[in-house]
């Protein structure tokens, strides 16, 4: 017991090895509402971080877990490598709200799993795509506290499709990581 | 918490050793909650998405790239000794010279031609894999006075659950490096620090060709969340 392979950092060599085609537009079986989620990860010195990994996994725009289907590559995952200014982008459908195993209701949300040189683990936690009030009952908001702003994207006011959503690993206005 | 939670396995975010971590180390606890559905879930690659030659890093080239040539096979297994199945492994390393191509790597230190580094497999029935390689080499980086890092393979893994996703490095056996290694000796159990080490295993080589190592991963148990899921 407790026999598990320890982490240890993705370094900053990972972008040749780990580039996916694509990687960064998520494939559903079916349609829905299209939408972008961008922003930039931060270290607790403000500085964009130009070699983070990205990666978000999410529900089908019907809230349900997406399956096994005829992609080449999983449905429901993005990986995207953030750029020299730090930012990741990510085109996708609006994941649907879910209800968990016993009756929690999870807003419409991504979960998301950065690695990093400079971290030893990976940093994991979920981005809410819906106004503050709607993520109210919402296991993690409850959680998060005063912290929950912090995991909220807001929605561009001119373009309703893009969902803006910065990541600070440290410092003020740290991001509320998860463990589960 | 139950009792496989009393020794810590992974390294803190927070290790003065490794430089890099100062400003990236996120200080507020970390939030414990139950998973959610996605969570416990995974998402599912079909098994065209890796080809069979990328389970071979040595015939990319024009040519079998220099170094001494490796075959590492192992079994990937949860906490409960389950294999893990059908979950995609990906690999990236450094050349046998200890550069990686990659444009941000200045190691000054020859490219080879033939030699890419990154591989991917999915795990077999009963969670196996194979990679052909050539082992990687040291190389200095800048993280203290005379750094070097020890030879390691960068490895990526999806398990079956989003929970389960791990990236990790695996080493070699009796490398003077890994006693000054801090990012190795950042996992705080010296037990679990040797989990991270290849065994030799000659009969999984080639005869005059190749040397053998084995490798196995153990990822998180269904049990093993912090919530009991």
């Amino acid at each position: 017991m407790g026999n598990r392979t320890p982490s240890q950092t993705i370094g900053p060599f990972f972008h040749v090895g780990l580039k996916w085609e694509d990687g960064e537009k998520v494939q559903f079986a079916g349609t829905g509402e299209r939408v972008v989620l961008t922003g930039c990860v931060y270290d607790g010195g403000g500085t964009a971080i130009a070699d983070a990994l990205v990666e978000t996994w999410q529900a089908d725009p019907s809230g349900k877990v997406p399956g096994a289907g005829a992609a080449v590559r999983a449905y429901g995952y993005s990986r995207a490598m953030t750029g020299s200014d730090g930012r990741y982008t990510i085109e996708t459908l609006m994941p649907g709200a879910c209800t968990g195993a016993g009756g929690e209701k999870y807003a419409p949300q991504i979960n998301v799993t950065i690695f990093a040189r400079g971290l030893l683990k990976a940093v994991r936690t979920r981005v809410f795509l819906a106004a503050a009030d709607a993520t109210r009952d919402d296991p993690l908001a409850r959680a998060a506290g005063a912290r929950a702003g912090t995991l909220i994207a807001s929605q561009d006011a001119k373009d309703r499709s893009v969902w803006r959503w910065d990541v600070r690993l440290q410092g003020k206005d740290e991001t509320a990581f998860i463990d589960f | 918490m139950s009792a496989r939670d009393a020794i810590e396995i992974d390294p803190p975010y927070d290790f003065p050793g490794y430089k890099s971590t100062a400003l990236r180390a996120p200080k507020q606890p970390l939030i414990r909650v139950a998973p959610h559905p996605l969570e416990i879930a995974g998402p599912a690659f079909s098994r065209s998405f890796a080809k069979e030659s990328e389970a071979d890093l040595t015939t990319w080239g024009k040519s079998a790239p220099l170094g001494e040539k490796m075959i590492l096979v192992g079994r990937v297994l949860d906490e409960d000794g389950k294999p893990v199945r059908n979950s995609l492994l990906e690999l990236w390393q450094c050349n046998a010279s200890g550069r990686y191509a990659h444009p941000v790597d200045q190691h000054n230190a020859p490219l080879d031609p033939n030699f890419l580094g990154q591989g991917k497999v999915l795990t077999g029935d009963n969670g196996e894999y194979r990679f052909v390689t050539i082992k990687p080499g040291a190389y200095p980086w800048r993280n203290h006075p005379w750094a070097w890092r020890p030879a390691h393979i960068h490895l990526s893994l999806f398990g079956n659950a989003y929970a389960q996703r791990i990236i990790t490095q695996m080493f070699f056996p009796a490398d003077p490096l890994l006693p000054i290694d801090p990012i190795f000796n950042s996992v705080p159990d010296p037990e679990a620090r040797q989990r991270m080490v290849c065994k030799l295993d000659l009969e999984q080589g080639i005869e005059e060709e190749a040397l053998g190592y084995r490798f196995d991963i153990v990822l998180r148990g269904a049990k093993s969340t912090p919530t009991g899921v």
